[in-house]
């Protein structure tokens, strides 16, 4: 007989997620994946001003705003018929990557890493970093003290098998702090064009209202070589560290094994040419994306619209006690499959296409490091490592997009918002694909559709009662211990949940 | 007003507004940060309908950052984002928490008043969750404009009846010392510098909307880099381009807050500062209203029959 587990509130991550499993002889045989919190932003956006779209949709999420916006851009762009300049796409291929980095490093130091790196470590260190002196004193004094939770919000946590090296423990804790840095200063890289950061409020369709300066260029290539060196010389050994320490997470966590990518960072005018390329793979097959096999289940969704539609048609009517429902999370399917987003999408995409040259070195090199074949890559680690090696590239491209920068030259050209347009806003977020669909009636927004990353990767059920990817990669995950789920929530935090995002 | 002097003043006003005190009070608070290290006070963080936001805007602060807020400053009993606890024993940790009171709530989000069910963690509805918090909380801030005053969440036609937490509470009948930090999202110095005159000084001078006079006392428009360009009547007339950007649909002659002097992440950059009219993200009515767009760029397509 199973035994059910709760997982709730799995913290951690963005938002408000609820995991329940089910576990018989210490394994995971099926999952729930809830998302706990709806906003409405799809109602909220009607009878809009389409330009409104692109500062309110940021709002879906303080963690990856960047992307909504450039989705909603894009999508108006295409209404409008505009295009930005050189500058303008470089300057938002500059602001998205900075995202990316700071999203990814916050995601594996500040959130994943609590599940491998032993933070009560710290008081064995002897060494003489005035920081982690200071840490550990830190730590010490809460753990004599008589308050009824010490060292909150590193302790308490669940018990299991953490790093055992106090070394690679120490190192971990230091690089969490180098980290709290980093991401800040890729918000910083993201500010110097974006104005600020969560919430940019320069970008606007038609490009960015922030111009080029000699001196903005030599800002941003200070703080790029920063973050350079932060991702090559600690987050992609950081990674490395972690599988060797725990390759079975080469094993569990596996998931559906299809991926879908839209593409990212345009290299060109007419977005026909991008740093990572849009693909799906279905059963290690490699195929051409096609927009019109996206559409939305809701069966087992809070919704009480209709089940199966295209995002261009789809509805969200909240219906919060539907009988047979446990999510607020939609479940979208691609041509009525179960589909994984994220970097490991982008990067099994571009893996399996061979023509991104980096892609592939970084990825071999990494599993040759670590004695793994391609096919491990599809696991809890798997998706570490992906996320690591994209940081590497996007932060590599971003040295190279700044020195294309041109001063005096145009950021922005103007259009006109037509009294009727369509639109659909393809893009990524560091989290997996972003679509936003638009349409205009009378100079207004009539509909607006957001599918995100998220929930793709959190979907409940589908009408069909196929699992979603979370649920499907929870499934066999061995529990050691039910009153301390740690094996689960390492597969969950691997797909770096955003519910926020995932049920706007 | 040369470069110099500008820079000056701004630098001034900055920490003086940041202090909340003349500049001459500094050492001191200097030392009372120090004596603040010796017992952190709990701190308590919920998160509603949000978007985590206004927590990576904190997780941006500055001397203090954010790890030396944590181990110097707060005792941060609970954060969903950050917390190493999850599951059952976050529920643990919240639940005696708020049973043993003493701390000082932090709201992020607003409250699905109207749709209880479209926010609940650890299998209780926010709604209950936030007022068993509150009741035993020494103080409350409102964190961003959603919790603050209601927000995006809250805006026309929205489906779940969205409320401010001041609203929530005043309707449920709590009544305790509240903060508002509006802001989409609010500035890490707002919610760092509210905490430690809150903590060692008391409440700051609060407006009649009970934010912190120190940050929202002025308009930004008062303190406009382009102000001389307003007074000129030199308007910007599409984005991108010099002169005010009045005519583009900027908030700053509406809107309460220091960004354009006080500067975003790490003293970058603001929004009018780069070009982008200031989209009134403190105020109460922040995107309230469907008809009432950011910018006038609709309307002027309308006009010239595009």
């Amino acid at each position: 007989m199973s035994i059910t587990v709760n997982i709730d509130p799995l913290t951690r991550i963005e938002g408000h997620l609820a995991i329940r499993i089910e576990v018989e002889s210490n394994r995971v045989v099926n999952a729930f994946s809830s998302g706990e919190m709806f906003r409405g932003f799809e109602a909220i956006l009607k009878g809009r001003d389409p330009l409104d779209a692109q500062q309110i949709t940021q709002r879906i999420c303080g963690v990856c705003p960047i992307s909504h916006g450039t989705a909603s851009i894009l999508a108006q762009e295409i209404a409008y018929g505009v295009i930005p300049p050189k500058n303008g796409r470089l300057l938002r291929n500059l602001i998205l990557g900075a995202n990316f980095i700071q999203s990814h490093i916050l995601h594996f130091y500040h959130l994943a890493a609590l599940d491998f790196v032993d933070i009560a470590a710290i008081t064995k260190y002897k060494g003489k970093d005035p920081v982690l002196r200071d840490l550990k004193a830190w730590v010490q004094s809460e753990l004599s003290s008589n308050v009824i939770y010490p060292a909150t919000p590193f302790l308490p946590r669940y018990s299991g098998e953490y790093i055992q090296s106090t070394e690679l423990n120490i190192q971990g804790i230091k690089h969490y702090l180098d980290a709290l840095d980093m991401r800040r200063l890729a918000h910083k890289m993201c500010a110097v064009f974006g104005g600020k950061l969560p919430h940019a409020t320069t970008l606007l369709p038609g490009g960015v209202t922030e111009k080029v300066t000699a001196r903005k260029i030599a800002s941003l290539k200070s703080i790029i070589k920063e973050l350079q060196a932060f991702i090559d010389n600690s987050y992609l050994s950081d990674v490395a560290e972690v599988a060797l320490d725990f390759p079975e997470y080469f094993r569990i966590g596996k998931g559906c094994g299809n991926f879908l990518a839209y593409g990212v960072f345009p290299e060109s005018a007419d977005n026909s040419k991008k740093l990572f390329s849009s693909g799906v793979v279905i059963g290690e097959k490699l195929m051409a994306f096609d927009s019109t096999k996206i559409t939305e289940d809701v069966r087992h969704s809070l919704f009480s619209s209709r089940s199966g539609l295209q995002p261009s048609e789809g509805q969200t009517v909240p219906s919060p006690h539907k009988k047979g429902a446990y999510s607020w999370i939609k479940a979208p399917r691609y041509n009525a499959t179960v589909m994984e987003v994220g970097p490991l999408a982008r990067i099994m995409v571009d893996y399996l296409k061979g023509k991104n040259r980096k892609v592939k070195d970084l990825v071999n090199g990494l599993l040759a490091r670590l004695g793994k074949k391609p096919e491990d890559l599809v696991s809890t680690l798997g998706r570490h490592a992906a996320r690591a090696i994209e940081s590497k590239i996007v932060a590599d491209k971003c040295a190279e997009w700044v020195e294309q920068l041109t001063p005096g030259q145009p950021v922005f050209r103007d259009f006109t918002i037509p009294e009727t347009g369509r639109g659909m806003g393809l893009t990524e977020a560091p989290r997996g694909a972003l679509g936003h669909w638009l349409e205009i009636r009378d100079y207004k927004i009539s509909h607006y559709q957001c599918v995100v990353p998220t929930t793709w990767n959190c979907s409940p059920r589908d009408d069909r009662g196929n699992p979603g990817p979370v649920e499907q990669a929870l499934t066999g995950t061995p529990i050691v211990d039910i009153k301390n789920p740690i094996e689960a929530t390492r597969v969950v935090r691997s797909f770096d949940p955003c519910i926020a995002c995932a049920v706007h | 007003m040369d470069i110099t002097r500008r820079k000056f003043l701004e630098l001034s006003a900055k920490m003086a507004a940041m202090m909340g005190l003349g500049t001459t009070a500094i050492p001191k608070i200097a030392e009372a940060l120090e004596q603040l290290s010796a017992v952190n006070a709990p701190v308590l963080w919920l998160q509603g309908q949000s978007c985590s936001g206004c927590s990576v805007s904190l997780l941006n602060s500055e001397e203090p950052g954010p790890a030396q807020i944590l181990s110097g400053y707060i005792s941060l009993l609970f954060h969903s984002t950050i917390s190493a606890s999850t599951g059952d024993v976050s529920m643990q940790v919240l639940n005696r928490s708020i049973d043993h009171g003493g701390y000082l709530l932090v709201v992020e989000g607003s409250v699905p008043e109207g749709m209880p069910e479209a926010c609940v963690v650890g299998g209780e509805l926010f709604t209950e969750q936030v007022l068993r918090a509150a009741k035993n909380a020494k103080a409350i801030i409102a964190v961003g404009t959603c919790a603050a005053f209601g927000g995006i969440p809250a805006a026309e036609n929205n489906p779940t009846g969205a409320m401010s937490v001041p609203d929530f509470l005043k309707k449920n009948g709590v009544s305790k010392p509240l903060i508002l930090l509006p802001g989409c999202p609010a500035h890490p110095d707002w919610i760092v510098g509210t905490l430690v005159h809150l903590l060692k000084f008391g409440i700051p001078q609060l407006d009649k909307k009970g934010r912190p006079k120190m940050f929202f006392s002025r308009l930004i428009h008062d303190q406009c880099p382009r102000f001389a360009d307003y007074e000129r009547e030199n308007f910007a007339k599409t984005f991108s381009e010099d002169g005010c950007l009045f005519m583009l649909g900027c908030l700053g002659p509406v809107t309460h807050a220091d960004c354009t002097l006080r500067l975003w992440n790490s003293g970058t950059n603001s929004c009018i500062k780069a070009g982008a009219p200031c989209i009134g993200c403190t105020s109460e009515n922040f995107a309230a209203s469907a008809s009432f767009p950011f910018y006038r760029k609709a309307t002027l397509s309308k006009k010239t029959g595009a």
